[in-house]
C-alpha cells in the first residue's frame, strides 16, 4: 500500500454496471521525498473509497488485484482506500 | 519479494475491518523503482531493521484471516544483520 493525500473528488454521470453509489477520490500518491516533508508526489490516481476520506486527508492506497478484494461481486477497481491515516512516524 | 528498511509506522483508527489490530509499518525498498510501501507486520520488525517484504496478496489475506481484505504487502522476514552480505 502506498500513502496518499486526497486532493479532490470524482463524480461520474455514466457508470459501469457494478458501481453503485461509489465514492471516488483524486489522490496524490507519496514518493520517498514526500515522507521527508517535500511537496513532491507521484501522478494523481483515482481511488475507490468506502471509509469516507475528506479532501486534504492522508490515506493508504491498496493497489493491484487486492484493491478489488473487498467487493462481493466482481468490481473493476485497481486502487482502494484501505485506511484513513491519523498520524505517522517517520525516521530517515 | 523485495528488501526494504523499516522507516516508521502509521496509526489509523478508521480502516478496513480486516486490518484492525495489525501493525502498519513504512518500508523503504532498496530499489528506487518501488515507492515506499505501508506493510502489514506480523513479525514485530523495529524501525531501522532491514526486512524482506512481499506483494503476495493471498498471503496477506491468509495472515489477517479475511478473504475480503485489501492488504497486499507483508513482512515475510527480518534480515539477520550478522549475515547480511549486502551491508
Amino acid at each position: 500500500m502506498r500513502m496518499g493525500t486526497v486532493v479532490g473528488r470524482v463524480t461520474l454521470s455514466v457508470r459501469t454496471g457494478s458501481y453503485v453509489g461509489e465514492r471516488l477520490l483524486l489522490t496524490l500518491p507519496w514518493k520517498k521525498d514526500t515522507y521527508s516533508g517535500e511537496q513532491k508526489f507521484d501522478p494523481a490516481i483515482v481511488v475507490y473509497d468506502q471509509l469516507g476520506a475528506a479532501v486534504g486527508q492522508q490515506i493508504t492506497i491498496s493497489e493491484g488485484r487486492e484493491a478489488a478484494c473487498p467487493f462481493e461481486k466482481p468490481t473493476p477497481v485497481d486502487a482502494y482506500c484501505a485506511a484513513l491515516v491519523d498520524e505517522f512516524f517517520y525516521q530517515e | 519479494m523485495r528488501l526494504a528498511t523499516i522507516k516508521g509506522h502509521v496509526t489509523a483508527t478508521i480502516k478496513h475491518r480486516s486490518m484492525e489490530g495489525w501493525r502498519l509499518l513504512i518500508a523503504m525498498p532498496e530499489s528506487p523503482d518501488l515507492a515506499p510501501q505501508i506493510v502489514l507486520d506480523p513479525l514485530g520488525a523495529a524501525i531501522g531493521q532491514k526486512v524482506m517484504i512481499s506483494s503476495d496478496g493471498a498471503e496477506a489475506r491468509q495472515i489477517v484471516g479475511d478473504e475480503r481484505s485489501p492488504a497486499r504487502w507483508t513482512v515475510l522476514g527480518i534480515i539477520d544483520p550478522e549475515r547480511d552480505l549486502a551491508l
